[in-house]
């Protein structure tokens, strides 16, 4: 990669930060439940980035995908090192302490609700509700992070989407 | 007819760009009954998840890449003021500010002129900090004008918080894109490293372009506050800049909805020399 192509992708990735900050620390969260950790993922995250830049080849793997793919990476380093080889449940996870005491214990009981759903989802259509729902990728980003087809992710986040409301109403 | 799981998509391509299902159920009426279940289970599994990374964190974050940044190109460190040669943005008119003549208004107006980007007279007996406000358009850009009255500004330094009223207390914000900037205090404020900055806004008011009429502008509360780090220290002058935007979100077709945030990429402070400050210069504009 030439240096004028490199600082053309420096810059493309320092563009990215704001959105995709947030966006990563919100999969991060709903992946390992903690909200420091989930933050330094998403700091680390655009380290790697920028470290990894020179190397980076867009072929149809847009910047956006390709950083998800580092997240997604560092996430699963992150729980190995923590020996759980799972995500922390979402029920238990913080909840805000200043909120109406019967409003948060419907968010618990909500969370749990929710929780105990995703879990029934295989791991592909929980991977792809958490880049859809919580990260807000198209289904063009997440089929470059997950090497499926546009259509793949379209029929996993319908039957998900479907198993999710049986599940809930149930 | 349209594959339902494209319309399915579509529908959560909008709820993540802020529209509610009840857009998404108009948007496709004859699938509305199928959609319906599935939006509002998206919507259940979306509210339970509603974290948002702290400002802090972010903050230092983005320190870390550019230092990185800096480091990977064998740039040394940029100095606040050595990224002036790169962003032509605001900070350059700051620093314009600071080291250019005074001009003298009319000493039958103490105090500075609204609207106008202005010369602070700063003298080496006080004024070592200036107060600067300016915006990045986005939707701003919607706007024929949009007012915004700020009643107090607060710095944090290591031993609390420090507080001042603006002497400029009403701008508007459609008259101060990209590197214009309105000087809204200037006096002097102990030397010291400070690492927070607030402006309490009690009012906005936007009045549309189209159609002429005002509109509610949100806000995330009356207090808007930054991280940052800057120094005030003698022998200089420090101009700080807070930059604003507003963003537009919703359907067009049911009114789009307005939120005046902070631009903390594009705020920040210059520091200059107390004696380049004296030297004469008309009043500039950034081209």
């Amino acid at each position: 990669m030439s240096a004028e192509t490199l600082k053309e992708k420096e810059a493309e990735l320092a563009g990215m930060f704001e959105q995709f900050y947030d966006k990563i620390s919100r999969y991060a969260y709903v992946r390992i439940g903690d909200r420091a950790s989930a933050e330094d993922i998403a700091g680390e995250t655009f380290l790697k980035a920028l470290k990894a830049l020179p190397s980076y080849r867009e072929r149809g793997l847009p910047m956006s995908a390709w950083l998800f793919r580092i997240a997604h990476n560092m996430v699963v380093d992150f729980l190995r090192q923590k020996s759980k080889g799972r995500s922390v449940p979402l029920d238990e996870v913080d909840l805000p302490s200043d909120v109406n005491p019967a409003l948060l214990a419907e968010s618990r009981l909500e969370m749990a609700r929710v929780n105990q759903a995703m879990k029934a989802l295989s791991p592909a259509q929980q991977e792809v509700i958490r880049l859809r729902f919580m990260a807000e990728l198209s289904s063009k980003e997440v089929a470059a992070i997950m090497g499926k087809s546009d259509g793949a992710v379209r029929e996993m986040q319908s039957s998900a989407i479907a198993r999710l409301r049986q599940l809930l109403v149930e | 007819m349209k594959d339902f799981d494209l319309i399915l998509d579509d529908c959560l391509d909008r709820l993540a760009r802020g529209e509610t299902v009840e857009d998404c159920l108009a948007a496709y009426p004859r699938q509305a009954d199928e959609l319906r279940p599935a939006l509002l289970t998206v919507s259940r599994v979306k509210k339970v998840n509603t974290f948002e990374p702290g400002m802090e964190a972010k903050s230092e974050a983005r320190r870390r890449f550019d230092h990185a940044r800096a480091d990977v190109s064998g740039r040394t460190e940029r100095s606040f003021l050595s990224r002036l040669a790169y962003w032509p943005a605001v900070l350059v008119a700051t620093a314009a500010v600071l080291v250019m003549a005074f001009l003298t208004y009319n000493a039958q107006q103490p105090g500075i002129s609204p609207y106008v980007p202005v010369s602070i007279p700063v003298t080496s007996s006080g004024g070592n900090f200036v107060f600067l406000i300016s915006d990045a358009v986005n939707a701003i850009g919607d706007f024929k004008s949009l007012e915004i009255t700020i009643d107090k500004v607060g710095l944090l330094t290591g031993s609390g918080w420090i507080e001042f009223v603006p002497e400029v207390r009403t701008l508007d914000l459609t008259l101060l894109p990209g590197e214009k900037t309105q000087a809204i205090w200037r006096g002097n404020m102990p030397e010291g490293q400070y690492s927070k900055v607030f402006i309490y806004v009690s009012d906005v008011r936007g009045v549309l372009k189209a159609s002429g009429q005002a509109v509610d502008v949100k806000r995330p509360g009356n207090k808007i506050q930054i991280n940052s780090l800057f120094d005030i220290s003698a022998g200089s002058i420090t101009g700080f800049t807070f930059d604003l935007t507003v963003t537009a979100s919703g359907n067009p077709k049911n009114g789009l909805r307005y939120m005046l945030k902070p631009q903390i990429d594009e705020s920040g402070a210059v520091v200059v020399p107390a004696s380049e400050a004296s030297s004469t210069k008309d009043n500039p504009r950034k081209p």
